[in-house]
């Protein structure tokens, strides 16, 4: 049980997708001031991840590796992700329009965002059985949607603020998660 | 000819994936931290985005409406991994560095972007013009970085096994926090912040 | 040819992409796949050739190397898999005899740097030089290794790999003498 949860801190903290992966860095820099539009996005990107896991998981331990085709992982996980991303798609639209149609087009866009496929290939680098592959991905979610939100917040005060002319926008957006990635690595002794 | 050169150059200078566009992102700076790895990573990139931009421009008329960004994918996906059976099989080490980075070319807005925006409406031969001119841009954007990284971060330059220089002072005390993943967005940003005040870039 | 592709479904077009993808994927790795097992083949060769100096030839059955100096049996080879910290840890051990350990090879790990990763060093490795497989275990578990401060997880689990292994390979022996 220890070792789930030290997956779940790791991949949360120590080895933030943003911050230290790279993982998912469109979303995290056109993301809305608004807090409770990063924190949706987060929240649908861990859910997707942590379902793309579970599938993918069961895909490679049942078809990849009997079959020995693990190379065809690469093709198989994205077009899962893709179907699984139009599925929620289609849920939402039925089920709850006004979230829908503030997502807009962000939600087929988690498609190509780096975390999902990257925590499904990084389930298999690090060989992780079905339950931790669920923990990496909640951890690897929860992290990615706490940097979200933290970025949400700076970015209002950064609008307001008094940057030079060639630093507005995405190259002050940079300085400020290299100080977050900074801040972050100090997590590194809580394992 | 012209027309040729003209969407080459657009993807060096003004159209530069990294620079102007802030795409591809994540295999940027994932892997600037070394000369070697950026160089794998542009090739591994180059050729996928060469490869991908042929085969949609050529079917481009064939493919369904609808289907246009499954196709799309998994036309970039079966690219990357040509390239990632052929760097394990004659690049084992280059292999082992891009890790993960590598099949993550696929969800790269670079190459998918360039396969939506450009190559799925127009003929081929503007389309390897488009490729070769992105690839060659990501290629500069990620090289100028790692080369600053690793130059200032570790005070020396290596390809391979081989070290290729030490610097003087650099060499014992090295900007470290440049070879971490802090130091990439630092990088970037300055970069970034310096091509709009030269003028290259425009200001938002 | 063209007109055929228009008339397509959407799905059908998409399962014709795929299947062309899978196609050239197989092919490719036709060509590569055996590369990289000649790659690791060679690898495993190199490792026994180094822990046997002598050795002359061999021959390899139910994945078991048993090695000669000249029709002489010099000892027993094989691969040991261990689940570490951070994925596989694969392992060569080496054979005396039926008994005891001749050396064990760490030939690949993704542990974690400067931690699990020293169980590569030979400090750790050389503690199992010629010791009998029946005492092959961390001290803490009363046995003759003493795992890396910091790294029980990975020390443990080339351990219990090459215990095991080592086990199961013994009675494979026994079984065909």
């Amino acid at each position: 049980m220890s070792n789930l949860i030290t997956i779940f801190i790791t991949m949360a903290l120590l080895n933030n997708f943003i911050l230290v992966k790279f993982l998912g860095l469109c979303p995290f820099f056109g993301v809305s001031k608004k807090l409770s539009n990063a924190v949706s996005m987060g929240a649908a990107v861990t859910f997707v991840m942590v379902i793309a896991s579970i599938a993918t998981w069961i895909i490679t331990q049942y078809i990849l590796i009997p079959f020995n085709v693990v190379y065809m992982s690469t093709v198989i996980f994205i077009l899962v992700i893709a179907s699984l991303v139009q599925i929620i798609e289609m849920f939402i639209m039925r089920t709850n329009y006004a979230l829908y149609s503030a997502f807009g087009i962000y939600l087929a866009l988690i498609t190509t965002n780096c975390a999902v496929l990257g925590i499904t290939l990084w389930n298999i680098t690090e060989e992780y059985n079905l339950l931790q592959s669920i923990f990496a991905a909640l951890g690897g979610g929860v992290g990615f949607t706490l940097v979200l939100a933290i970025m949400s917040g700076i970015r209002e005060r950064l609008e307001l603020s008094d940057s030079p002319k060639s630093m507005k926008g995405l190259p002050i957006a940079f300085l400020v998660a290299m100080l977050l990635g900074l801040a972050f690595s100090g997590f590194g002794g809580i394992i | 000819m012209t027309g040729f050169i003209k969407e080459f150059a657009k993807g060096i200078i003004i159209s530069n994936p990294v620079f102007i566009l802030a795409l591809g992102l994540c295999p940027t700076l994932a892997m600037s931290d070394k000369l070697e790895n950026a160089l794998g990573m542009s090739a591994a990139v180059l050729f996928v985005l060469l490869c991908s931009n042929i085969v949609v421009s050529s079917i481009r008329k064939y493919v369904p409406a609808i289907m246009r960004i499954p196709v799309f994918i998994v036309v970039i996906a079966t690219f990357v991994t040509i390239v990632n059976l052929v760097f394990q099989a004659y690049l084992p080490s280059l292999y082992e560095s891009l890790g993960i980075y590598l099949p993550l070319v696929v969800v790269n807005c670079i190459i998918l972007g360039r396969a939506e925006a450009f190559a799925s409406k127009n003929p081929v031969t503007a389309s390897i013009a488009d490729a070769l001119g992105i690839g060659i841009g990501f290629a500069l954007a990620i090289t100028i970085i790692a080369l600053i990284r690793e130059i200032l971060g570790t005070g020396s330059l290596t390809l391979g096994d081989n070290t290729l220089f030490t610097l003087p002072v650099l060499g014992e005390h090295p900007i470290t926090i440049l070879s971490l993943s802090a130091g990439a967005f630092l990088v970037i940003g300055l970069l970034l912040a310096f091509f709009r005040r030269i003028g290259v870039a425009k200001n938002e | 040819m063209p007109e055929f592709l228009r008339k397509l479904s959407p799905l059908a077009f998409l399962t014709l992409v795929v299947l062309v993808a899978v196609t050239l994927l197989v092919v490719t790795e036709s060509f590569t796949g055996p590369v990289v097992e000649k790659r690791l083949q060679q690898q495993i060769i190199d490792q026994m050739e180094g822990m046997f100096p002598n050795v002359s030839d061999w021959e390899f059955e139910d994945d078991l190397y048993t090695l000669y100096t000249n029709s002489e049996k010099i000892g027993y080879a094989f691969l040991a898999t261990g689940a570490g910290y951070h994925g596989e840890i694969s392992i060569l051990v080496g054979l005396e005899d039926a008994e005891t350990v001749k050396g064990v090879v760490i030939l690949s790990q993704t542990e974690t740097p400067g931690v699990g990763s020293r169980i590569t060093e030979p400090d750790f490795l050389n503690q199992f030089i010629g010791v009998s497989i029946d005492d092959i275990a961390l001290s803490q578990d009363g046995g003759l290794i003493d795992g890396l401060t910091g790294a029980t997880i990975s020390s443990r689990a080339v351990v219990d790999a090459v215990k095991q292994t080592a086990m199961d390979k013994v009675a494979q022996i026994e079984g065909t003498e």
